[in-house]
């Protein structure tokens, strides 16, 4: 069943000299539990189209269906009621709050859909102990290697359940084991069921997933490359 | 709810140092602004608790001669009991007089110069609670007195004083304690011990109830209910007219009466009485507490939008994982309510230490415990948290409307918009700051100016004593004159320091030959006063011992008389006429004008004139060395020859200093709070730099890479700062010199404001802020720029 469909889907940037077409009428689908990579040279839209897949971001023209429903004219407070209960996130520089511990890292995504404390700590010591990283649970960001670190976040980014993951060059920060960890972890996720749409540069990251997607100057170049 | 209190104390924590900025800046600001209210609170309370408060009036009196106008707060004694009997809307008078009375119970003795003289009818206009006595008989009698608790303590311990007496006078005439009340409360502007009955002066002066010519009591009525004071007052012209017209024509005089409420009595009226307030005071501390908060506020806006940048990545992070723009709203407002009660907490304590600070920079117990006054300190914290919400409305839009994907992507970019509200809120605060500077110099140089003048007469090593016309005070002098140490030694009602200064009616001949009145003030003196006190004589003679018509018939005036009556010269007005209290003669010399009171007050027409039964005060010229022991000889000789007073004495430099401890308490208020509107400015201009260079890092980095020197480096992150501080500058010169301008007219003698001042200002403030941005500067600059560019 189709996740995500979009078509003609347009992104321009403009100031007041420049127009700068980010993406250029692109048209694409993703299907659930799929895990797919998007891959390019820099600059040429696939953040951009990550950001717009994840709700981050809106789109100029076209339409982008997510589970069914046209969100391609959401306001931003749709958008994040969208995004909130449906998708995760991970990123290339962790992003996690340094002043906030582990579990609490994990805990903040319930607290904004409203579950309740009780509810809220099983969930966490769930995910936690799922992803190996229970053992830190009262340690902060900044205790935590890069791979740890890594891996709160893709906890905190599953915690809710959500259909769709997002992840933004996983691995761009850490060591190749610390990277081939994150990946396996993604890995077994998307065999859970949860559908992955990766950002990456490497090849070696892209070998985990079931379908490249290559971009090029904010157009899909290639796509539906299996390995 | 935890969690939210649980992340704001971390947060604060994490950046101690800027929490510390921000919640001691708003600590500092509340607490100024909660002793200033009570200050306020404090003075317009005044008189406001009498239960009959809105029916009582005073009645003031103008005095229009051919060449003055006098104002007033006081009447002559028959006026009031006139009124009463010719204006059925008076339910009640009430004449009060101070005077100064001694009183001795056993060895006590006590000068007491606050003795308040008044009608029996006192307790029926004022609410003052009477704990013995009958409030309606205590003071019906002659020699009756009631005492506070204070002067029952004093002469009377732990005994009950009704009806035991106190000796009164010299005279050792018996006054029998009637009443025991309560001490005045600090927020009347009635201020004594003891409380005579009138009866008791009438005794001695069968005149108190007919005197329509001598202004000696200040006196009060009672309107019957319904009564409308303006129609009242309207008729008071024609009432003066009927019982005094004759003779005020004859004297070529004018009464106005008025009636002052009661309740304005210590703020808005203009005429001087016992205790005046000021009303301009009370603005003036009003705009500073303004200001001091405003400036807090400002500062914290500024401390928290910079601090912003760092919290970025954090609303990011909160926004992508499914925060609403309202829950982070409420958040950073939660936040920002909480740092402001954090102040709120510690401002308490602030308040508790810098009580006593305020006490005596305002000059009053104002403030004698911060939980007296449960209501204001609720209303502290409902401030505290309305600051919170305001002042954080502000940061807490700018910190939710962060885009994620930009901040994420460490592509944070605040609004230009934002900055410029940045800029401008520092350029207030050193507009207030450089205001503030400008009038904290002024205010000093206008005091030191006043202190340094030369008076015309000789202060230094002028012992007073007051001697109060003792029968005993002949001998005292004769044999004090053999006292070492002790120069020279003269008597006088009055010393020029404004003591004992009589104003009489009187009249003298003008340069036309006519006579002409007009108001003077007078002192009575002894041959040799001038001399003591170096007074030089620029026309005429001194009083001489060798005329005996000198003590009845010779008068000497001061220069400022002159110009009064028209005489061109000093030597024109030898030999012109006078009447004054009774007396007739010539003026027989004119001397240079000397200031006999501070130099807020203009010199007025002075006569001096010879005559014993005024005087009252002994001024001995005493060495510099062994001031000490000469004080204690000349103690020895009063305590032989007049045991029963008490020996009062002053040096009359101190004194005169006194007079300039308002002003010398208003230069040190300016002092502080120019200071503390610098501190905090400082905050701000930290939080600004702070801001300002983290936005800068990229370019410094590559700035350093491309070869930029330190100095160079730091000269281009002040430069915006020094143009702040200048566009501040030119703003604030002209208000301070207003508002200077205006203050200074409130002094007769007054400095000129000079350009340096402004431009002394605008420098300190101007090295203050570099001092404090080269902090951020110097420490970006050093920075390696690796690291700034590592993060791109």
């Amino acid at each position: 069943m189709t996740m995500i469909k979009i078509e003609n889907l347009e992104k321009i940037y403009r100031t007041e000299e420049i127009e700068t077409v980010a993406l250029n009428k692109i048209s694409f689908e993703i299907n659930n539990g799929e895990f797919v990579a998007i891959m390019g040279p820099s600059g040429c839209g696939k953040s951009t189209l990550l950001n717009i897949i994840g709700l981050l971001d809106d789109l100029d023209g076209g339409s982008f269906i997510f589970n069914g429903t046209e969100v391609s004219k959401f306001n931003e407070r749709k958008r994040a009621e969208m995004r909130k209960h449906n998708i995760g996130f991970v990123f290339q520089s962790f992003n996690l709050i340094d002043e906030l511990t582990v579990f609490e890292n994990v805990e903040l995504p319930l607290i904004y859909t409203g579950v309740g404390t009780a509810e809220r700590k099983r969930m966490v010591d769930e995910v936690l102990d799922r992803i190996q990283i229970a053992h830190r649970r009262n340690h902060y960001p900044q205790q935590l290697s890069g791979g740890q670190q890594q891996r709160v976040a893709v906890a905190r980014a599953v915690v809710n359940k959500p259909k769709l993951i997002l992840a933004d060059e996983p691995t761009g920060n850490l060591d190749s084991r610390n990277g081939n960890d994150v990946m396996q972890l993604l890995t077994d996720l998307n065999e859970q069921g949860t559908t992955i749409i990766m950002v990456t540069h490497s090849e070696h990251d892209a070998r985990y997933t079931h379908r490249i997607i290559n971009m090029l100057d904010g157009q899909i170049v290639t796509q539906n490359i299996k390995i | 709810m935890k969690a939210f209190f649980k992340i704001a104390f971390r947060n604060l924590w994490k950046r101690k140092v800027f929490s510390f900025l921000n919640i001691a800046g708003l600590s500092i600001a509340l607490c100024v602004c909660f002793l200033i209210f009570q200050y306020i609170s404090f003075e317009s309370d005044y008189d406001n608790f009498h239960v009959k408060g809105d029916r009582i009036y005073r009645v003031s009196t103008d005095i229009k001669t051919p060449t003055d106008k006098l104002v007033w707060p006081s009447t002559p004694s028959g006026i009031v009991p006139r009124m009463k009997q010719e204006f059925p809307e008076i339910e009640s008078q009430v004449r009060l007089m101070y005077r100064s009375f001694l009183f001795r119970k056993d060895d006590k003795k006590f000068q007491e110069d606050e003795t308040l003289c008044v009608d029996s009818s006192f307790f029926s206009l004022f609410s003052f609670p009477l704990l013995k006595g009958d409030t309606k008989k205590a003071l019906s009698d002659p020699l009756s007195v009631i005492l506070t608790e204070t002067a029952a303590k004093k002469y009377f311990g732990s005994a009950d004083p009704m009806g035991q007496t106190l000796l009164f006078s010299n005279e050792n005439l018996n006054m029998k304690v009637t009443g025991v009340m309560k001490d005045f409360p600090l927020n009347s502007h009635f201020r004594s011990d003891l409380l005579v009955s009138m009866a008791t002066m009438e005794k001695f002066d069968s005149t108190m109830n007919s005197n329509f010519g001598g202004f000696n009591c200040v006196a009060y009525i009672l309107l019957k209910k319904g009564t409308d004071p303006q129609k009242l007052a309207a008729k008071l012209p024609a009432f003066t007219e009927r019982n005094w017209g004759k003779q005020l024509n004859e004297y070529k005089m004018r009464y106005t009466f008025y009636l002052e409420r009661l309740e304005d009595l210590y703020m808005r009226s203009d005429r001087e009485a016992w205790e005046n307030g000021s009303i301009t005071n009370v603005y003036i501390f009003s705009t500073v507490a303004v200001f001091i908060l405003l400036l807090a506020c400002i500062n914290f806006i500024n401390l928290t939008t910079a601090r912003a940048a760092e919290r970025s990545k954090e609303v990011g992070v909160r926004k992508v994982t499914g925060a609403t723009r309202p829950q982070l709203i409420r958040q950073f407002l939660g936040e920002s309510v909480l740092v402001c009660i954090l102040s709120f907490v510690f401002s308490l304590l602030l308040i508790t230490f810098a009580r006593t600070l305020f006490n005596d920079l305002s000059g009053k117990t104002i403030s004698e415990g911060i939980f007296q006054h449960g209501g204001q300190v609720l209303l502290l914290l409902l401030v505290s948290a309305a600051i919170g919400l305001l002042a954080g409305i502000y940061p807490a839009f700018v910190l939710s409307g962060f885009k994620p994907i930009s901040v994420l992507k460490g592509r944070f970019v605040s609004g230009r918009s934002g900055t410029l509200l940045r800029k401008t809120l520092v350029i207030s605060q050193f507009t207030i700051s450089i205001a503030l500077i400008v009038c904290t110099l002024i205010a000093y140089k206008q005091l030191n100016f006043m202190q340094s003048q030369n008076t015309g007469f000789k202060k230094e090593q002028m012992l007073v004593v007051e001697a109060r016309g003792d029968s005993h005070m002949a001998a005292f002098i004769n044999e004090v004159k053999n006292v070492p140490g002790v120069i020279s030694s003269c008597v006088s009602s009055g010393v020029p320091d404004g003591s004992g200064v009589d104003v009489a009616l009187s009249v003298l001949e003008n340069n036309h030959g006519d006579m002409q009145t007009g108001s003077m003030e007078v002192y009575f003196v002894s041959h040799n006063f001038l001399k003591q006190y170096q007074i030089p004589i620029i026309a005429g003679r001194d009083f001489s011992m060798d005329l005996h018509t000198d003590s009845t018939e010779a008068m000497i005036v001061n220069e400022c008389t002159l110009k009064e009556y028209g005489y061109i010269s000093a030597k024109e007005a030898i030999g012109k006429k006078f009447e004054q209290w009774g007396r007739k003669g010539q003026i027989i010399g004119v001397v240079k004008d000397f200031h006999n009171n501070t130099l807020q007050k203009p010199i007025k027409p002075l006569s001096l004139r010879l005559q014993g039964q005024y005087f009252g005060l002994v001024s001995l010229s005493v060495a510099a060395d062994g001031t000490q022991n000469t004080v204690q000889s000349v103690q020895k000789v009063w305590e032989k020859l007049i045991p029963y007073r008490p020996f009062d004495y002053y040096f009359l430099d101190d004194k005169f200093n006194e007079h300039y401890r308002g002003d010398a308490r208003f230069g040190k208020l300016f002092l502080y709070f120019s200071s503390l509107a610098i501190f905090i400015s400082c905050l701000g201009l930290l939080g600004l730099s702070s801001y300002s260079t983290f936005q800068r890092t990229k370019e410094i980095g590559i700035r350093k890479v491309l070869g930029a020197s330190v100095t160079r480096i730091v000269s281009l992150l002040t430069k915006e700062f020094f143009i702040l501080v200048l566009i501040s500058f030119v703003i604030a010169t002209p208000l301070a010199w207003y508002a200077m301008h205006k203050w200074l007219q409130d002094y007769a003698y007054r400095i000129e404001i000079h350009w340096w001042v402004f431009m002394l200002s605008g420098l300190l403030a101007l090295f203050i802020a570099l001092f404090t941005v080269s902090f951020q500067a110097v420490k970006a600059a050093v920075a390696n720029p690796v690291k700034s560019l590592r993060t791109e």
